[in-house]
């Protein structure tokens, strides 16, 4: 990592440099704003769409699948995982099937979510479901069964009882994992809900998205990649506001 | 507490064999011995960590009343100083307010006022194994089984602690298992100093008693005539059963 002070001005300087070059290129006639629009007209899809307000619809679309994919990836992956640790036969059973989604790409599972589910928010709830959910298992499952074996030795020698163990070293634990992959799971969330509207919707980002390519508008495709990536980091900023508060400890 | 003709086991051939040991009412009792010998195993059996092979553990208070240190402090990283001391006693079904204000007061006991609030991570290695022993000395154990507690701390500190735990212990009357592979440790704190022999088959190979008076002091205490006569004794005897590891080559056993 970049020790050395102020290294955000000199990032921020080099963007901003970067960003009056392709900006005097495209204004000279040097770039095709075909294919690469200037960033005055990418600003000015952003503001088209903000402006007429269709965007709304969009991001409301996305982000309910993404939102609702990821709290509901992060339950079933932290509930099959907590299972499986503690019912050997649910783990032999659930294990492979786990590995398996884990090593093809989950999303060529989009076609198949919409034929079963149909072309509304629940295919793509399922979509970011599978990926978040995954991720959740393997962190928690490997997590659990990697629990300091000196704190439970610790919490039984002190009187602790099962109850104990769970509420005071297995939940704190799970936690700590959880938060951990946190950052992760909001981006693979993002990912199952964008390109499952990518795939086959009639509202959000990746419909736009791919109405956008359809219409061989890049201004627009830039202005949404541009949305999705300030969403993120919104709510990137947020996660780690959660994870200070419940990770105060560490 | 007595031990009788106890044996561990974790695979084919026995770690310990038929060990004979005893600690009596407010007596401190030390277990030393070459790595590898078994003395860790054989507080897990006490405490019901691990089952013995063979023998018998006779205890004279409930275990409930025994209480034990570990080498690591085990402390819950999640929780803090006094959350940590706390917990032992909420298990026993003291109400929270008052485990707190019990853990409270060892802390301040233990010279630890003022860092209450802090998570392990932010206390040094000295403070984290005060919080460890108050943790145990909160639910007044009656025994105390301590496995190499002080092993990771540096020189000064560790002094700093075993004064503080003789001091400790003496007053409150508690009887102490120490195990230990540091000699001059064992001669500070112990009445009673047993010899385990090189494992596997690791048996007591002999006893010593401390003649050194009560309350102690470190400083005065190694100065006292029995105590470098008997750390030279212990040493030698140490070194012969060191010498007599299989894997151990001629020379090392000599320089030993």
């Amino acid at each position: 990592m970049n020790k050395r002070p102020y290294a955000w001005v000199r990032q921020l300087a080099a963007f901003a440099i970067l960003l009056a070059i392709w900006e005097a290129s495209g204004r000279a006639g040097l770039l095709n704003p075909l294919y690469a629009p200037a960033p005055s007209q990418i600003a000015a899809a952003l503001v088209d769409l903000f402006g007429s307000g269709r965007i709304w619809t969009h991001m409301e679309a996305t982000f309910t699948a993404a939102l609702g994919g990821l709290a509901l990836g992060i339950l079933i992956g932290v509930a099959v995982a907590i299972v499986a640790a503690m019912v050997p036969l649910v783990a032999e059973l659930v294990e492979p099937v786990m590995t398996l989604l884990n090593a093809i790409p989950r999303v060529i599972l989009a076609p198949l979510f919409v034929i079963w589910l149909g072309i509304g928010t629940s295919s793509k709830v399922a979509l970011a479901v599978v990926l978040v959910a995954v991720l959740m298992f393997f962190t928690v499952f490997t997590g659990i069964r990697q629990v300091d074996q000196r704190l439970v030795e610790r919490i039984i020698t002190l009187g602790g009882g099962r109850v104990a163990l769970i509420r005071h070293v297995y939940l704190p634990s799970v936690a700590a994992w959880v938060m951990g992959s946190l950052k992760v799971a909001i981006g693979f969330a993002f990912t199952g809900a964008v390109v499952g509207e990518f795939v086959a919707a009639s509202r959000g980002l990746g419909y736009l998205l791919s109405f956008a390519q359809s219409t061989y508008n890049a201004a627009l495709m830039l202005a949404i990649v541009l949305l999705i990536m300030i969403v993120v980091l919104v709510i990137f900023a947020l996660g780690g506001l959660l994870e200070r508060r419940l990770l105060r400890w560490s | 507490m007595r031990v009788r003709d106890l044996s561990i086991s974790y695979g084919a051939e026995p770690v310990l064999e038929g060990v004979d040991i005893g600690v009596g009412e407010g007596q401190f009792v030390s277990l030393v011995g070459p790595s590898g010998s078994g003395k860790s195993s054989l507080l897990r059996a006490v405490i019901g960590l691990q089952k013995p092979l063979d023998g018998s553990i006779e205890l004279d208070v409930p275990s409930t009343d025994i209480g034990i240190l570990f080498q690591d402090d085990a402390l819950l990283p999640w929780k803090t100083a006094r959350e940590n001391v706390a917990l032992g006693l909420t298990f026993r079904g003291i109400k929270k307010d008052e485990a707190l204000a019990q853990a409270d007061f060892w802390l301040a006991r233990l010279g630890l006022a003022g860092f209450e609030n802090r998570f392990p991570r932010r206390l040094s290695g000295g403070q984290r194994k005060r919080v460890a022993l108050a943790q145990v000395l909160a639910l007044k154990p009656k025994l105390i089984l301590m496995d190499e507690p002080f092993a990771s701390l540096d020189a000064i500190v560790r002094a700093r602690v075993i004064q503080d735990v003789v001091a400790l212990v003496e007053r409150e009357h508690i009887s102490v298992l120490l195990v230990t592979h540091d000699l001059e440790e064992a001669l500070w704190l112990s009445d009673t100093i047993y010899l385990l022999s090189q494992g596997p088959h690791a048996h007591i190979t002999r006893e010593y008693n401390v003649p050194i008076p009560r309350p102690r002091d470190l400083i005065r205490a190694r100065k006292h005539p029995a105590f470098a006569p008997l750390y030279e004794k212990l040493w030698r005897d140490l070194s012969r059963e060191v010498g007599a590891a299989p894997r151990l080559v001629a020379s090392d056993a000599d320089a030993a």
